[in-house]
Parts: C-alpha cells; sequence; structure tokens
C-alpha cells in the first residue's frame, strides 16, 4: 500500500501540517526536535491506531489543545483507496476511527488492516535488551498478520489478569477454596497454547528470511539464527492439543510454587526468544555493529514477512537510525529498501540524496521546522 | 455558558447516572419532563417509587419479583426439571421471550471475576446447588461468552457433575441471518466445534 497524502491537526507540535508524499522513499528532514518522528507517530496512529511508542494518547494533542486529527489518504496494493481518520478528544478520553467515512467498531479490527514496520532507536532493545522487548517485538508482527493471534493474545491476558489476582488472594489467605483456580487454568492453558503455537510457527519460518536479509548487509560468512524453546529443555509437542495438554500438566507440577509467590509463573507470558549468530548467544558476544546489522534484520525481515502474509506491503518507517550507521552501510540499507515499498525516513542530514549515493531517480524530500512543513518537493536525481 | 436552574441540573445529573443514558440524552429526557403537566410526572415518579417498594427477590430462583415465589416458579406449566443458570434477571426477560423455554431459572447475580473481588460467595451458588438435588434431569449453563461467563461455567459444571445431574451449556456459533464470510475467526472455530448432525 502507500499512503499518498497525510494531514494532522493540533497533533504534538504541528498545528496544522499536511504532506503529499511519493511511491518510493520520502525523506522527512531537519533539525532535533522540529517535530519529523511526529510525522512518524502520525502515521502510526493511522495504522496501529496508537502511537508506537507514547503509552497513551493523553499528551499526545498540542499543549493547550483538548484534540487532535490525524487523516490519511491511503492506496492498497490492489488499487483500492481510503480515507483513514482518527480524532482523539482528551476530556472524553475517546478515539475515533474512521475508514471511508464510517466508524470501525473496535479499534482492535483495524490492526493488520493496514499494515507498517516501524524501526526507531529504541527498537535497538529487542536485541540488546530483556525477554519482554523480544515478546512486544514477537507479539507486533505476529499481531499484525493474524488476528486470530491478537484476539487470542488479549484473551490470554484478560484471563492472567484473573488467575494472578486468584494466585495472590490465596498467598495472602484472603480466599483459599481450592476449586477457585481450575476454572482460569483451562482457559489459560487454551489461550496460552494457542499463542505458543503461533509463536512457535512464525519463529520457524522467520528465522530464515533474518538470514536471507542478514547476508545482503555483510560481505562474511555469518548465520543469524533465532530459537524459541517456551517448554525449556522439553521437546515442542507436534499438535496444539498435546501442547494444551502439557501446559496444563506444567500447571500442576508448579502449583504450589505458584501459590507461593502469588503469581503464575508458566506461559507465553514467561518467553524468550534466543537471537544467536554462528551459534553464540548476541547478548554476550556481539559487537555493537553486529547488533545493528541484526536489529536492522529483523525490522526488514518482519517488513518482508507482513508482506507476504497480509497481501498487502507495509509502510516502512524508519525513524532516525541511520545516525549511528556509517554511510556505506546505510547506503546498503536504503538501496535495499527503495526496492520494497514505499518508505519514510526521518534525518537530520541537510541532503541525504547526496551524501548515501542513491541510484533512483525520484524522491520526495520534506523540510519540517517548527512543527510545519518548511518546504516540500520532489526531487529528480540526475 | 449561563448556568440552568439548581432542580434542572439535579435530574439531569440523576440521569446521566442511568446506564446508556449520556449528558446530552438527560437533558433532553429533563427538559421533556419539564414540560409534561404535573400529573404525569406524578405518574412516573409513582411508578418509580412503586417499583422500589414492590419488588423484591425471589426466594427460590433469585429473580426480580412482586410474589414469592415469583410466577415462573409457581406457574404451573413450568416444567421443574430443567433449570437455566443465568446472570442477571435481563438474561431471563431475553431467554422468555424466545417462548421457547418452559423450564424454570436460576439467578446468579453475575459471574466470577477475582478483579472485582467476585468470587462464588458474592454469587448464588450455595443457593443452587439445594435445588439440583430433588428431581432436577438437566441444568442449563446460559452465561456469557466471556472470560469471565466461561470461568463460571467451567466452576459450575465442576460441582454439578459429581451431583450426577446432566449439565448443558448454550451453544456458540453464527447468529441467525448472519453470514459466514463476516464471522469472526472465534466464533467460527467455536461453531465448527460444536456442529451438529443433520
Amino acid at each position: 500500500m502507500v499512503l499518498s497524502e497525510l494531514s494532522i491537526k493540533n497533533f504534538r507540535n504541528h498545528t496544522h501540517t499536511s504532506i503529499e508524499c511519493c511511491r518510493g522513499v520520502n525523506f522527512l528532514l531537519g533539525n532535533n526536535g522540529q517535530g519529523k518522528t511526529n510525522i512518524i507517530e502520525a502515521i502510526s496512529y493511522l495504522c496501529l491506531t496508537k502511537s508506537f511508542y507514547a503509552g497513551s494518547d493523553t499528551l499526545v494533542p498540542k499543549f493547550g489543545e483538548g484534540m487532535f486529527e490525524v487523516e490519511g489518504r491511503i492506496v492498497s496494493d490492489g488499487g483500492k483507496p481510503f480515507v483513514v481518520r482518527v480524532a482523539y478528544l482528551r476530556e472524553t478520553n475517546e478515539k475515533v476511527f474512521m475508514i471511508n467515512g464510517r466508524r470501525v467498531p473496535t479499534l482492535s479490527s483495524v490492526i493488520g488492516k493496514f499494515p507498517i514496520v516501524i524501526f526507531s532507536p529504541e527498537h535497538g532493545s529487542v536485541t540488546t535488551g530483556g525477554p519482554s522487548e523480544r515478546r512486544k517485538f514477537l507479539d507486533m508482527v505476529i499481531s499484525q498478520s493474524s488476528r486470530a493471534y491478537f484476539k487470542d493474545l488479549l484473551g490470554y491476558r484478560s484471563v492472567l489478569r484473573q488467575r494472578n489476582r486468584v494466585l495472590l488472594d490465596m498467598k495472602l489467605g484472603r480466599q483459599g477454596g481450592n476449586g477457585l483456580l481450575a476454572p482460569w487454568n483451562e482457559q489459560l492453558a487454551a489461550l496460552g497454547s494457542a499463542v505458543w503455537w503461533k509463536r512457535h510457527t512464525f519463529i520457524t519460518e522467520f528465522s530464515p528470511v533474518v538470514r536471507s536479509v542478514y547476508s545482503h548487509f555483510v560481505d562474511i560468512e555469518e548465520r543469524p539464527f533465532l530459537e524459541y524453546r517456551p517448554l525449556g529443555g522439553r521437546e515442542f509437542p507436534a499438535t496444539q492439543e498435546e501442547l494444551s495438554a502439557v501446559f496444563l500438566e506444567i500447571l500442576a507440577a508448579r502449583e504450589n510454587e505458584e501459590r507461593r509467590f502469588g503469581t503464575s509463573l508458566v506461559g507465553p507470558h514467561r518467553d524468550d526468544v534466543a537471537l544467536t549468530l554462528d551459534g553464540r548467544d548476541l547478548r554476550s558476544y556481539a559487537s555493537q555493529g553486529q547488533h545493528k546489522t541484526f536489529i536492522i534484520s529483523l525490522k526488514l525481515g518482519e517488513f518482508l514477512y507482513l508482506k507476504s502474509r497480509c497481501n498487502e506491503t507495509p509502510l516502512l518507517m524508519l525513524d532516525d537510525v541511520f545516525a549511528e550507521l556509517d554511510d556505506a552501510r546505510t547506503a546498503r540499507v536504503i538501496a535495499y529498501i527503495e526496492r520494497v515499498g514505499q518508505a519514510f525516513l526521518t534525518s537530520t542530514h541537510r541532503n541525504p540524496i547526496e551524501s548515501w549515493d542513491m541510484n533512483r531517480t525520484e524522491y520526495r524530500t520534506i523540510f519540517i521546522d517548527g512543527g510545519a512543513v518548511a518546504e516540500q518537493k520532489t526531487v529528480v536525481h540526475a | 455558558m449561563p448556568r440552568p436552574s439548581d432542580s434542572l441540573q439535579r435530574l439531569i445529573e440523576e440521569f446521566t447516572r442511568l446506564p446508556g443514558i449520556g449528558r446530552k440524552s438527560a437533558q433532553r429526557l429533563a427538559l421533556y419532563i419539564l414540560k409534561l403537566p404535573a400529573g404525569e410526572v406524578r405518574e412516573i415518579a409513582g411508578a418509580l417509587l412503586d417499583l422500589k417498594e414492590k419488588m423484591k427477590y425471589c426466594s427460590v430462583c433469585w429473580n426480580f419479583t412482586e410474589t414469592d415465589p415469583c410466577p415462573i416458579c409457581s406457574g404451573p406449566r413450568r416444567d421443574p426439571g430443567i433449570i437455566c443458570v443465568v446472570e442477571e434477571p435481563n438474561d431471563v426477560i431475553a431467554i422468555e421471550r424466545t417462548s421457547e423455554y418452559r423450564g424454570l431459572y436460576h439467578v446468579l447475580g453475575g459471574c466470577l471475576s477475582p478483579l472485582e473481588g467476585i468470587g462464588p460467595e458474592e454469587l448464588r451458588v450455595r443457593e443452587l446447588l439445594p435445588r439440583v438435588g430433588k428431581g432436577v434431569g438437566e441444568v442449563i449453563l446460559a452465561l456469557s461468552a466471556t472470560i469471565e461467563g466461561e470461568a463460571t461455567t467451567i466452576y459450575l459444571t465442576k460441582l454439578l457433575k459429581p451431583i450426577g445431574v446432566p449439565v448443558t451449556r448454550l451453544a456458540r456459533g453464527i447468529s441467525v441471518g448472519g453470514d459466514l464470510e463476516f464471522t469472526d475467526e472465534a466464533t467460527l472455530a467455536r461453531a465448527l466445534e460444536g456442529r451438529v448432525a443433520v
């Protein structure tokens, strides 16, 4: 899909900004603090119904304003036009999402309709940070490609919250009835094994994609790998029914421990994915450069995976990710992305096209200054 | 904006507390009542008070009623061999509307939700058990298709099965007149699971 126009009102430091976008690489240029990332954030509202980094909507309206609006024109790969509009009212904390003039009943129904891949400096923690960062990455990619997964995940989280309360009540001696855990165990196992199963399937398909992207960015032979072992040393069952039975078995075996801790100790919320390079753990052994190549490969792998899964080319957002890369590696990344679809890049470079030695003939440069567009033009590169 | 009078404001505030009534609807209702003749307003007020004074819980099924036991529990044409367990009195009204059900009810008063502090003690579970002992041939669990409703269904099933009474639950699937194409995956999966021979 392609985003052809974007208009935002009272969004962060933008009062009213309209941009037109080209089908290829769009550069959002300007100094720090001018509002480049806010454009990326506005696009994330159109695709994900929420900010890609802020946990809440309340601080997004421009200072002193009670609401913000984002409207975009999107054309799908099949040529179908969409006008997508998000409006948020701070007073009632209400978010209205409209597609072609019709309000969508639930925000979650939008997820995956307009796929997007966002890569910003914070995503570096996927390879360097703790397990929760990698779970977040998994959930974002799989949720966009499978609504069933997203639903299972939301259901799992609800059951988990209820079950944790039962365990906590038991620990504190507030309620001790023995039958109280069972109703939640069955649902936890059913939804939890569905999440495990889909994560497992995903990693199996995704790991080779990452390896193939990775090979574009390094000259030497290095083999990245993603390994998922939610059951520890135990072998992963062949069917989801078996997996669900194993889940219940583990719950039974660890019930006393869970009661002692007052919280759930088994399930997808405790998962991790091991990232390795030539069989060695990335976090303990890899250099800074290897980390960066790995995360870029994960992100571009996400792009390729979503493209094939959603039958729709995702939008690719690269927020300030070239600041720490050398020009040669940046050029390789850009050469790669300009082949795959529409991309938005933020940079403080004044003239990225020349510095990065680009090949294509047409780009769009959009200069952002103080929450407004200072200049936007299509650059024809000889 | 000039402030409307206190008594009008008070009524608007009271209406906003009702379920499904927002600020604007509350205002419209209050102004409508203001325009009504005094007699009609008295009728409405009387009906509200009457409801509160006369209605009580049925001591058998815990539905709202004016007489105890309620007309359903004491109805000569109802089958006392079937008990349908529901969450709220609303659900009784919904099932009665079908005119398909001839058995009795048991209103739990909600479903299990540890986060809201609702355990079996807060529901009318203890009141249900003595009812299923005597000559009951089936207990139908008609609870919401939410995780809390599901947990309650599992809890009650584990409780009732050992007594030896047959326990059933409502089928889940495609709504009547619903398009297969627009049915969400979870519902469709349930419908497949619960398919019946024809």
